[in-house]
């Protein structure tokens, strides 16, 4: 039965689906975007706050949910992305001609799946918290649909995301007729007693490829630079952030616990992805000329360095993740804002072609800056959150002697700074007569672009002195028991 | 073995005998009234008949989208009743905490409905009262 | 279990998720594509069934209540995007519709 103390370990998710339902509730009343924002805002603040007296309270767990720190640490970034988002679509929505509001109360469903879906031990929460996270997706990317791509967009990303669900869904079923449980921990156990055969095999397959749809890792990456480009400056930045961030949480939970993970032939085919993910990742971004999608490809490539500490498992694995999880956060929020600040107020398209970036940096001198700043970070140059973050990554796989991915980073790096070096380039071409897209003048007054500044802020300022940041890390993913 | 197929029969010989009857019936009722029918042919014998009116119209007739928010709605409320069965068949066993549990549930799909019915999903009427409703179907 | 050994219900669902995914690849009309996924989803559910049977436990049967209302909320959103295509299309080709290349 539930305690107080389960009660209260529960807190922020509840408050975010009271939050949920409140804005529900709200819009019913009466239609008013501002305070729509100024709710769900409040929402999630508070329920950074419970966070933090969650966590003094120490561990708890329940046969569903556990609230660690690893939980701790995915709640507090999916938190955080979800705030960033809110509040850069608040600017972006300022202009758009249909009902804005429904969209704060998408985003704060999907942020109460990230949130379980971090905490989960069980099956059952695993894939309630998963298809929380990204059933408003597809009402998100399809948001703006009188704009055909968003519409195309969110009907790819509903047709591969169900798709991925089933097989997930199915991994699960056969890994549960195997063993007779279905918590995580049980059922890896029941696993190794019963030495798995073909059935567990194909179970824990499906589940990898399940997994790795939503994760973008390569074979299974197709849909990601159409979702990005297509689907509002908003949705995309969300699915790039706080929506990847939780599924790898949950991933990394499922390894870390797992002792039949161990394998030898099991890392072999993770590396093998880890490795394929990066080289095929930064390829494809060479040739894009859409900011959007060129994202979108790095996000995949960044998916695979992180995949190395999946692929090692031990040691300092957890806390480079971690590390590497903020940087890539941090940076990504970045970037993604400045993308949709210049796409707003909303006129149709994104403005997400590289052309109408050409020459930025004499129309918006700051928000080319912090554009330049992340992209910066994304190629992991030194005094930048990226370096500290690659750094962890290139030292783990060194350390435990996989030579093949440390290789696949650094190549993978130097042709990300080729194509991360060509948009900055063209940020500060001179073009006269060239009038692109542009963001209202007064944005820097605006939630949004106080956001966005602060973020590549928060970029430099990680990049120059790490140290309080890693502390809290180790501290955050350090085990308990 | 000679033993568990005797067993086997003991129990289900009801249901073969179920099913022969079921045969014969049918094989009785459309047997018998082909031999002592009477036959009659003619060309509005070949129209579709349905409850003494002729059909009009073709069958691949398109219908508003409302009646399919409708039905939308109606399968997603169908389903959310579901899990009341489950709360239903261990009512006390889950006793306060899953009545709290259940009241709150229902408490939450209640907001969704105010919000369907506020925003205009349930008004599958031709004309709404609101003009501005009609470009968002 | 009377008799029917689980493999056997294994392999049933196994071959309607095939079945489902082979839909799913082949298919370029949307209603096939979602009926396509309504069909794998409900062969992982019958899975879970199969298997909950098999050891006794109620939480097959849980979980299958969880896909099915996925399900359900997957189709309505599935055609509501439908609509839209159509609307905006006038057809339900996927092929017709996908715009974004590279």
């Amino acid at each position: 039965m539930l305690t107080s103390a389960h009660m209260m370990a529960l807190t922020p998710v509840i408050l975010v689906c009271a939050t949920a339902v409140t804005v529900m509730l709200g819009i019913a009343w009466r239609r008013q975007h501002a305070a729509t924002a100024l709710v769900s805002i409040l929402g999630l603040n508070l329920a950074l706050v419970s966070l933090y007296l969650v966590y003094s309270a120490g561990d708890v767990s329940t046969p569903l949910l556990v609230f660690d720190r690893l939980s701790m640490l995915g709640m507090v970034l999916v938190l955080a992305s979800t705030l960033a988002c809110l509040t850069m679509s608040h600017a972006y929505l300022e202009g758009y001609p249909g009902r804005k509001e429904e969209f704060y109360l998408l985003m704060l469903c999907a942020a109460a799946g990230g949130m379980v879906l971090v905490a989960s031990q069980h099956l059952a929460t695993l894939f309630f918290g998963l298809e929380l996270l990204s059933m408003p997706l597809y009402g998100m990317l399809a948001y703006t649909y009188r704009d055909k791509r968003s519409l195309e967009s969110g009907i790819k990303y509903l047709v591969l995301s169900a798709a991925a669900t089933a097989f997930l869904l199915f991994g699960m079923a056969l890994l549960y007729s195997q063993s007779g449980r279905l918590d995580i921990a049980g059922l890896l156990a029941g696993l190794e007693s019963s030495g798995g055969g073909a059935w567990a095999l194909a179970g824990a397959g499906l589940m990898l490829v399940g997994l790795g749809f939503k994760l973008s890792i390569v074979p299974f990456h197709l849909w990601t630079p159409d979702v990005y480009q297509g689907g509002p400056g908003p949705a995309a930045t969300f699915l790039a952030t706080a929506s990847k961030a939780a599924v790898f949480i949950v991933l990394l939970r499922i390894v870390m616990v797992a002792p039949a993970f161990h394998v030898e032939w099991l890392h072999t085919v993770l590396g093998g992805l880890a490795l394929l993910t990066m080289i095929v990742g930064n390829l494809l971004a060479l040739i894009q000329t859409n900011l959007k999608r060129l994202l979108g490809y790095s996000s995949i490539a960044h998916f695979g360095y992180l995949l190395v500490a999946l692929v090692v498992a031990d040691g300092l694995a957890v806390e480079t993740a971690g590390i590497y999880l903020i940087t890539y956060l941090m940076t990504t929020l970045g970037a993604f804002g400045v993308v949709t600040l210049l796409s707003s107020p909303y006129s149709g398209e994104d403005a997400s072609a590289l052309h109408h970036y050409r020459g930025l940096f004499w129309r918006r001198p700051y928000l080319a800056a912090v554009l330049t700043v992340c992209l910066l970070s994304l190629a992991g140059i030194p005094f930048t959150a990226g370096f500290i973050g690659k750094f962890y990554i290139v030292a783990l796989g060194v350390e435990a002697g996989r030579w093949w991915l440390v290789g696949g980073i650094i190549a993978g790096s130097v042709i990300g700074l080729y194509y991360y070096l060509r948009v900055m380039v063209t940020l500060y071409l001179v073009e006269p007569g060239m009038r692109g897209r542009d963001a209202p003048d007064n944005w820097g007054m605006k939630a949004g672009g106080v956001v966005v500044l602060g973020l590549a802020l928060l970029v430099i300022a990680f990049g120059v002195y790490p140290t309080p940041v890693i502390d809290w890390m180790s501290v955050l993913t350090s085990p308990v028991h | 073995m000679e033993q568990n197929a005797t067993a086997i029969i003991a129990e289900h010989w009801a249901i073969g005998v179920f099913i022969v009857a079921v045969i014969a019936l049918c094989a009785f009722m459309i047997g018998v009234s082909s031999l002592l029918g009477g036959r009659s042919q003619g060309r509005s014998k070949s129209l579709p008949f349905e409850s003494g009116i002729v059909g009009a119209g073709s069958a691949r007739q398109r219908f508003s989208v409302k009646f399919y928010m409708v039905a939308m709605l109606f399968v997603i409320f169908d389903i959310e009743a579901v899990f009341l069965f489950a709360w239903s068949v261990s009512v006390k066993e889950v006793g306060w905490a899953g009545f709290w549990g259940a009241a709150i549930f229902i408490f939450i799909l209640l907001a969704g409905l105010v919000y369907d019915s506020r925003v205009g999903a349930l008004e599958w009427a031709p004309k709404s009262r609101n003009p501005a409703r009609k470009s968002g179907s | 279990m009377n008799g029917i050994p689980m493999e056997h219900g294994l392999i049933l669902a196994a071959i309607l998720f095939a079945i489902g995914l082979a839909g799913l690849m082949f298919r370029r009309n949307m209603v096939f594509v979602l009926m396509s996924l309504e069909i794998m989803l409900n062969s992982a559910g019958l899975a879970f069934i199969v298997a909950g049977t098999a050891w006794e436990q109620p939480e097959g049967q849980a979980m299958f209540l969880l896909v099915i209302t996925l399900a359900a909320a997957e189709a309505s959103v599935g055609l509501a995007l439908l609509i839209q295509l159509y609307q905006r299309f006038r057809t339900l080709d996927t092929d017709a519709v996908s715009g974004m290349r590279g």
